[in-house]
């Protein structure tokens, strides 16, 4: 099975301050894969390299087997990147919105309409859709954009804090179509503080505190190696 | 194209909002109602009501005043004992001016001697009505002492042309300028080459302040929205990004210099009427040619695109909309100054370090072929042309570099306040 993400020996440097210190994973085609650890612990900036944004001081990052500094406008096409603090156009409509999305990856006029439909799918906001984003609340514009990063079908979608600012019932629905996508084949990487949600979406998961992964593995892997009931206290025992 | 074309559509979207449109509709209402009610008052201004007083009883002027009643002034004859009844009758007739033939003005009149007559404005306030009033009314004066001049020449001489003696020395007037010799005086020539080159740098200033605004908005809200880092991981190519934005905001920007222009030209067209100067430049070979109007919008193209990028440049660099705007601060004082000093110097004449500066600003060079156009300079318009291409190539590739790279969304200005 190909590789989606390789990531060797990757070093981030903001001036002074390493925010990323030799780190390297790899995720499976098709699989689901979180981050999770504190804030500034390199989550974000890790998301952000593989995403095209960031350059590295050192080390590789590849996406299914292309250079993310060297060929990113490759991977450009094969990704689909949610920031955690992502926004919309407020001057848009949610439909708008996703119509200017499909227009950069959609090669036909049907193949935009039916990947238009999908994100009105995933995002339902009923006839909401139609309004300007202006006017949606934090929740109806984060299952926008949660439906906007997925209707493309990407190979890999990358996720930061997928349901932050969602109520209960709207995560677990993200958390479903989530997993409904990787069944179809889509790669997931995504980074939470949610530990629960972590453990339900993940197939592995790496725990990364202050720029180093300090762990990877299952779940069930991980809470047999530190002998506890849940990834939470995995995450604190290993910090130790 | 078509990623460009999503992007160009987008950006006109998010910068033409309701409060940008209902701006420009407040723009077009507020210059059409200023305009009406200047021209209002310049039409108001011409409706002369001239009252007389003549206490000679003499008809002297009586073909004069014929003659000025013929214009569309008002003239009232006033029966009164005295030059007080006269002014309160005069009020009452809503006169503009009261004139005040004294006792004893026919006899010198005859006489061909110098008499006097008395002229009571009568001012309604300190408008701008008043002022244009008294210079029609100074007119009518200038025109009743050349009628009786003349006629006192014909008494005097007879037979000889009374224009002739009054003006015996007829000036031909020629200027030379640029090697060319040009009927007319310094004065007129350079109130009409002003008149006909000074809208082209005035438009040029409104353009870059609107479409540099527009692009710095565009960049400060896709920060202050959070939507740049989605933006750019998508898969368009950082060139289309950078065109899509600066052509949205040409477009938008453009939208708003047309309608800035047009109710400046409709609240200003009252005021610029000038009958006086009926030359037109043609007359002196001083138009430009179809090349050169060719020549004149590739120049005031070139520098849109260089003010543009730099302003995309700068974009980068803002955290929100508001910071953006403020960015746009010294592109506009960088196209003031070519500016204001094309409108009271001619660049040429400048001082070698001022010229430099000025040749070093691209937004000067349409402003320089507008006057250079008129004289057929096109070596100067090109050198102009072909430093804006220089100048908007690199600040483009630097562009379209820094958006390569991640300071597109890490950078801040590096300046900071220390705190004592």
């Amino acid at each position: 099975m190909e590789k989606a993400i390789e990531v060797k020996n990757f070093v981030k440097e903001y001036g002074n301050f390493r925010a990323v210190n030799n780190i390297s994973f790899e995720v499976n085609e098709g699989e689901i894969f979180g981050l999770i650890g504190p804030n500034g612990a390199g989550k974000t900036t890790t998301l952000r390299v593989i995403s095209t944004l960031l350059q590295i001081a050192s080390g590789s990052v590849k996406i299914f087997n292309r250079d993310v500094i060297k060929e990113s406008a490759s991977v450009r096409k094969l990704i689909s990147y949610l920031p955690e603090e992502a926004g919309v156009y407020k001057n848009l409509s949610g439909k708008s919105y996703l119509d200017f999305i499909a227009g950069f990856y959609s090669t036909d006029r049907k193949g935009k309409t039916i990947m238009i439909e999908k994100g009105i799918e995933i995002a339902q906001l009923g006839k909401r859709i139609n309004d300007k984003a202006s006017s949606y609340s934090k929740g109806m514009a984060r299952r926008l954009l949660v439906a906007r990063a997925l209707m493309v079908e990407p190979k890999l979608a990358i996720l930061d804090e997928p349901t932050v600012g969602l109520d209960v019932v709207n995560s677990q629905e993200i958390r479903k179509i989530i997993k409904d996508f990787a069944k179809k084949g889509t790669t997931i990487l995504l980074s939470s503080h949610n530990m629960l949600e972590v453990e339900l979406l993940c197939d592995r998961i790496a725990l990364i505190n202050e720029g180093v992964i300090i762990e990877i593995g299952t779940s069930q892997e991980l809470k047999n190696k530190y002998n506890t009931s849940n990834i939470e206290k995995v995450f604190l025992e290993a910090i130790k | 194209m078509k990623h460009f074309y999503n992007l160009l559509k987008k950006e006109v979207k998010e910068l033409l909002t309701r409060e940008v449109i209902a701006s420009m509709v407040f723009m077009i209402v507020f210059f059409v109602f200023m305009g009406k009610i200047i021209k209002g008052t310049k039409e108001e201004a011409k409706e002369i009501n001239i009252s007389i007083l003549d206490l000679d009883s003499t008809q002297y002027l009586q073909n004069v005043l014929n003659m000025v009643s013929r214009q569309g002034i008002e003239i009232n004859p006033i029966e009164a004992e005295d030059v007080e009844d006269a002014i309160k009758e005069a009020k009452e007739k809503n006169a503009t001016v009261l004139l005040v033939i004294p006792s004893g003005f026919g006899a010198k009149m005859q006489e061909m001697e110098k008499a006097e007559i008395e002229l009571y404005s009568i001012m309604k306030g300190l408008s701008i009505k008043e002022t244009i009033s008294s210079e029609i009314i100074k007119s009518v004066i200038r025109a009743l002492n050349n009628s009786i001049a003349t006629s006192f020449i014909q008494k005097a001489i007879p037979g000889k042309d009374p224009a002739d003696i009054l003006s015996p020395i007829h000036t031909k007037n020629f200027v030379i300028l640029k090697e060319r010799t040009i009927p007319g005086t310094p004065g007129v020539l350079s109130i009409l080459i002003t008149s006909q080159s000074i809208m082209i740098p005035l438009i040029l200033v409104m353009v870059i302040m609107y479409t540099g605004m527009m692009i710095m908005t565009s960049m400060g809200l896709e920060k202050e929205s959070k939507t740049l880092e989605t933006l750019l991981s998508l898969p368009v190519r950082r060139s289309h990004i950078i065109a899509g934005k600066m052509a949205g905001s040409a477009v938008v920007g453009f939208m708003m210099t047309v309608v800035y222009m047009g109710g400046v030209r409709y609240y200003m067209s009252p005021m610029m009427e000038s009958p006086e100067i009926s030359i037109q430049l043609e007359e002196f070979g001083l138009s430009m040619t179809p090349l050169g109007y060719v020549l004149l919008g590739i120049s005031i193209f070139l520098a849109i695109l260089a003010a543009l990028s730099v302003c995309i440049i700068l974009g980068v660099f803002a955290q929100d909309t508001k910071s953006a705007q403020t960015m746009t601060y010294p592109i506009m004082l960088v196209a003031f100054i070519p500016f204001f000093l094309s409108m009271f110097k001619d660049i040429e004449t400048l001082p070698l370090a001022l010229k430099i500066i000025v040749y070093a600003i691209p937004f000067s060079h349409p402003m320089i072929a507008s006057k250079s156009l008129i004289f057929h300079d096109y070596p100067t318009v090109l050198w102009g042309i072909g430093y804006m291409i220089i100048f908007t190539v690199i600040t483009m590739w630097i562009a379209v570099r820094i958006f390569k790279t991640d300071k597109v969304l890490t950078a801040k200005f590096p300046i900071k306040w220390k705190r004592h």
